[in-house]
């Protein structure tokens, strides 16, 4: 009971806002692995995502991460409406600190790309896992949802292609503090390595926002198709 | 030089704030931040006005009395420095320049630019020492520290406790100044008794006094006159779920 | 009135365990009856605090601060002394105790000095068990450094911030108590008054400095732990905040005030740059280690230091002193600094400073070793005066920078006023004349871990208290006078600030009784102080009323209090004809120019007793015997 109270302190709160939030990158690297199928064609692409739809576990893993999605949501705005408390009378001016500060455009938008995020999964599994079902045959004889179809249909529309690459951007935003801010949350942040750790954080969310936006662009120009 | 000033003017807690214009004429660039407001203050008490109140104590930087912003940076624009050390050598002739008092629920104004920060003692208070009587204590040299640790440990006892961190952080969060002193004791081997313990008492007392959370965006260590890195949060925070790991 | 320092008698090595069984004990069910008041949270204060606090007394503790951390201790860089004998390079408690009292140009109490002595290897145990995270050899132990000439390494440190360390060190003990609710904190008070009853110290006046109203406390005993009058001369390395207003308070309620002319002048400090400068900063003392101390040999030479050639400069240290060079003590280094500058000699903008140039040691050593040795002090030193060390010799100047006189106290460090106890800087104990280097830490924390304890319960074993409350008529009149005294300070409504008037004092004192004086000078300020005083009730502009955060009211408070005690300040130099230690009266001097003391009608304290503002106060005197040591002539040629 005392650990459950401790883990809602804003101590507490940070640590779970990383576990989750490291957890939720670690999904979207499995994701990513996924999508890029797609530049080996249909047969790979819908074939790897019968794999997963057809394990039995998937249910198990889908309340999983929903879960871990859910907590890090609502401890997240929980402590922004904390934190916000904590300063009832802001500052009439206030500058960035420069020289050590770690403050970015993604730092300082968290909550805000946070909840576009959870806008835009919305979205998106109305859109692919709840949206229209296709099937075909895979290289086992066996029937199987094409998903790939449904892929190259929905980015061949323009503002989907447009709003997904804005989305990956708000990702991206997200990723840029929040896997190098995990690290320090959970105290694995190494001490002499901490400008490598930043800068790898910033690669990162560049990389994968980068990959999860070239998908749309290219099918929308026909390159995959 | 001519300095304009825009201060932040509070006659009381409750009473309502508001700026008011000051220039301070004739400014050596050899006087201290400091200094200026000294003058300031001399031709307002002259004139039978009262003085803007500021807090300060050892005009060198150590001992964490003053402190407010200084256009929308604690203690101003100079790195590693507190206001009572910076100079106005580095300001330019008709520069303006905003002052306001640290804003904080943890920090409430008393007035205008000095606020009450006795939420840093209560910190200290819920387990910021380590619990040895005087007197009993056996020969200094009994226990070794290695030269780093100790080094790294004085690191983080550094900490003047201004509240610049608190300032600086957009969540007003006390985690640098709580951190350091759970860092400079868990790092020797004297402050292993009550380490688990210590770290979860501070970070529920620093929460009840109002302060936010951490998120790691580093404005404290920016601001902090004494540099106190950021690696002293990471270590609380790693202190803190082992401690409740084990409890 | 006889002064009865109390010492106990016996070999010098025994009187302190001779005397602390002899001491009657409370005992540690009753301890929770009797409350202590304890004014100040310096290194004294808030170690007796926490000390107090542990053996179950209630201890209620006040500073001016908002926090009892940031008391003045916190500013000391150097170091803590401490006889240890780590290094196995012959030192013992007997050589700091003679060390101690040869520094303080046998003017202190040989029986003091020897406790002191005695408990500083406890005060190292003691802050090492408290995690103070002292300067380690890489094997783990301790590291010492010498310090101020010493000829054995016995100073501990925490790098450049050995006084916050150890303060910090005390404070958490003290908060410790106060999470416990044996020590209560009362931040932000000022004791303007002390209140007797029947003849003995049981409680204070404070202003609460946040709400500006008055309040009152009683207790069954009162520690001043309120450190030194250094800010009389207005700048001064201490903080802008220290004052001599409690003590002086007490003194007026019949406390006696000890040796007051004995003031430190500390010779490294950055130049004075302009009129309106608040503060003085030390730069450590270490510095003259490497650092070579000069000015042009020819009187009004402006060119820049870099122009002057070789031949053209007077290493006045060296040549003087060839043995000791620039590692002279403390006033040798100051007085000489004075001259060169009176000679017209001086270097900078206002001719008040020395050069103390590191060329020859950035050659001989490189440009890095001389960084890691004093790195941050250059760093510092360019933060405040835009220069650069590495390139441009510093420019140095003495300062006003510890107070050696204080309320007497005996042995067990009681005033004459019963149950007022005197801890710290603010007492006049331990250091004679002159205070070594890093000796001012082991005091305040001797004082409060390991005096205190032992002697408060004696007196509180040993006395019969009333029993009263703070409506007791001694509270209310005592209130009723620091009432009236404000109200006074706000109805002169004039238009000189108490800044201008404290800077007008500041400055007499630096000249006519600072680093050496005269029997002209010092009657100048006698006569003046007064004037000065009169301009003050008369003129002195203080807006805004008492009933709220008033700093200027504060100020304007200590301010009156400084042109009160000036006069004693000036009088006991006055009154002293010899020069020692710190105090210098250039009429006592050897045909070499150095101090000449004059044990023959000297080797006493002058304790002085109030008779009334404006008044002559009466003069006693505590003989000095010296048992062990033999008074001898410093000399450091």
């Amino acid at each position: 009971m005392r650990a459950l109270r401790m883990l809602s302190s804003s101590v507490g709160t940070k640590v779970i806002l990383a576990f989750t939030g490291l957890s939720l990158f670690g999904f979207l690297l499995v994701h990513l692995y996924g999508n890029l199928l797609a530049f080996l064609g249909p047969a790979t692409y819908n074939e790897h995502a019968h794999a997963l739809i057809s394990n039995p576990l998937i249910i198990p893993a889908e309340i999983g991460l929903l879960a871990l999605f859910l907590i890090h949501v609502f401890k997240a705005t929980a402590n922004y409406l904390n934190n916000r408390g904590a300063r009832p009378d802001g500052y009439r001016m206030k500058k960035w600190a420069g020289g050590a500060s770690r403050k970015s455009v993604g730092s300082s938008t968290m909550i805000w790309t946070g909840l576009a995020t959870l806008l835009f999964v919305a979205v998106h599994l109305k859109t692919f896992k709840y949206g229209a079902v296709y099937t075909s045959v895979g290289a086992g004889g066996t029937e199987e949802r094409d998903l790939y179809r449904l892929f190259v249909e929905v980015f061949q529309q323009p503002v989907w292609v447009i709003s997904y690459v804005v989305s990956m951007i708000l990702v991206g935003l997200h990723l840029r503090h929040g896997i190098s801010s995990s690290m320090q949350s959970l105290g694995i942040m190494p001490d002499t390595r901490t400008a490598l750790v930043l800068r790898t954080g910033l690669v990162l969310a560049v990389v994968i926002a980068g990959l999860f936006a070239i998908l749309p662009v290219v099918v929308f120009f026909g390159l995959v198709r | 030089m001519k300095i304009h000033l825009k201060v932040w003017r509070q006659a009381g807690p409750t009473a309502h704030g508001q700026f008011v214009n000051y220039t301070a004429e004739n400014v050596s660039p050899h006087m201290s931040f400091l200094e200026m407001l000294d003058v300031v203050n001399e031709g307002l008490i002259r004139k039978g006005q009262e003085a803007i109140a500021f807090d300060s104590d050892c005009r060198e930087g150590i001992c964490g009395t003053c402190g407010f912003m200084v256009s929308g940076i604690p203690h101003g624009p100079e790195p590693h420095t507190t206001v009572c050390q910076l100079h106005m050598r580095k300001f330019k002739d008709g520069d303006a320049l905003t002052l306001e008092p640290w804003r904080s629920k943890g920090f409430p104004v008393l007035r205008d630019l000095i606020v009450d920060r006795s939420a840093f003692d209560r910190i200290i208070q819920a387990g910021g020492y380590t619990s040895v009587n005087t007197g009993g204590a056996q020969d200094a040299n009994a226990i070794l520290i290695g030269r780093d640790t100790a080094e790294a440990a004085m690191d983080s006892a550094a900490c003047i406790g201004c509240g610049a961190c608190v300032a600086a952080c957009k969540n007003a969060s006390a985690a640098l100044f709580t951190s350091a002193k759970i860092t400079h004791l868990s790092l020797l081997p004297q402050g292993q008794v009550e380490r688990g313990t210590r770290v979860l008492n501070m970070v529920e007392r620093m929460d009840m006094e109002g302060f936010g959370s951490c998120s790691n965006e580093g404005e404290c260590e920016a601001v902090c006159p004494k540099g106190i890195s950021l690696r002293n949060i990471a270590t609380m925070n790693r202190e803190y779920w082992k401690a409740i790991l084990s409890s | 009135m006889t002064l009865d320092s109390k010492v106990p008698s016996g070999p010098l090595a025994e009187k302190w365990d001779s005397h602390k069984f002899a001491s009657k004990l409370v005992n540690p069910a009753n301890r929770r009856k009797h409350t202590v008041i304890i004014v100040g949270t310096g290194l004294a204060g808030a170690s007796a605090a926490s000390s107090l606090g542990e053996l179950g007394y209630n201890v209620l503790s006040f500073c001016i601060q908002d926090s009892p951390r940031r008391a003045h201790s916190i500013a000391a860089q150097g170091g803590i002394n401490a006889a240890k004998n780590y290094q196995n390079d012959g030192d013992s408690i007997y050589r700091l105790f003679y060390d101690t009292i040869k520094g303080g140009d046998y003017r202190a109490r040989e029986a003091n000095v020897y406790r002191l002595a005695q408990v500083s290897v406890n005060i190292i145990d003691q802050c090492v068990a408290q995690g103070v995270p002292f300067a380690r050899e890489y094997g783990g132990q301790l590291d010492n450094r010498s310090f101020g000439g010493a000829q054995v390494s016995r100073t501990f440190y925490a790098r450049g911030q050995t006084g916050q360390q150890l303060l910090l060190g005390a404070y958490q003990s003290m908060q410790r108590q106060v999470a416990r609710g044996q020590v209560k904190q009362f931040p932000n008070r000022e004791m303007l008054d002390l209140v007797l009853i029947n003849g003995q110290a049981r409680g204070i006046i404070v202003r609460n400095l946040v709400t500006g109203q008055l309040e009152r406390y009683v207790a069954d005993a009162v520690c001043l732990a309120t450190g030194g009058y250094g800010t009389a001369y207005y700048l001064s390395t201490n903080a802008v905040g220290s004052n001599v207003t409690a003590s002086w308070r007490a003194h007026k309620r019949g406390a006696l005030f000890a040796n007051p002319c004995f003031t430190q002048i500390h010779p490294t400090c950055i130049p004075v740059s302009g009129e309106d400068q608040s503060k003085l900063t030390l730069m450590s003392e270490s510095l003259r280690n490497d650092g070579r101390v000069w000015v042009p040999k020819n009187t009004g030479d402006k060119r820049r230091a870099a122009d002057i050639p070789e031949s053209e400069r007077d290493y006045y240290l060296e040549r003087k002193y060839p043995s000791f060079g620039n590692l002279v003590p403390r006033d040798v280094a100051s007085r000489n600094a004075k001259q060169v500058c009176d000679e017209g000699r001086g270097v900078g903008e206002t001719g008040l400073a020395v050069y103390l140039d590191f060329k020859d040691a950035i050659q001989r050593l490189g440009h890095d070793v001389v960084a890691a040795r004093y790195g941050n002090l250059f760093e510092m030193y360019e933060k405040i005066t835009g220069e650069d060390p590495y390139t441009v010799p510093m420019r140095m100047y003495p300062a006003i920078h510890y107070a050696m006189g204080g309320l007497w106290v005996d042995y067990n460090l009681m005033s004459n006023v019963p149950g007022l106890h005197v801890l710290g800087e603010a007492n006049f104990s331990d250091h004679g004349a002159n205070r070594l280097g890093a000796s001012a830490l082991m005091q305040g924390l001797a004082d409060g871990y390991f005096v205190i304890p032992y002697t408060l319960a004696h007196y509180i074993a040993g006395t019969k208290v009333e029993k009263v409350t703070t409506d007791h008529d001694a509270f209310k009149e005592a209130e009723n006078s620091v009432q009236d005294r404000i109200n006074k300070v706000l109805a002169v409504k004039g238009t000189k600030t108490p800044r201008e008037l404290h800077r007008q004092l500041g400055r007499l004192l630096w000249d006519d009784v600072g680093m050496a004086r005269n029997e002209a000078g010092l009657k100048k300020a006698l006569a003046t102080i007064p004037k000065l005083r009169e301009e003050f009730w008369q003129n002195v502009a203080v807006p805004g009323d008492a009933n709220n955060l008033n700093k200027n009211l504060e100020y304007a408070g200590r301010v009156a209090d400084y042109l009160e005690f000036a006069e004693l300040l000036a009088l006991d130099a006055l009154t002293r004809t010899e020069s020692c230690g710190g105090h210098f009266r250039e009429e006592s001097q050897t045909p070499e120019g150095e101090a000449q003391r004059d044990d023959a009608h000297f080797s006493h304290v002058s304790a002085w007793e109030f008779q009334g503002v404006g008044k002559t106060p009466t003069l006693h005197k505590e003989p000095l015997v010296f048992e062990e040591v033999h008074p001898s002539q410093r000399s450091y040629k």
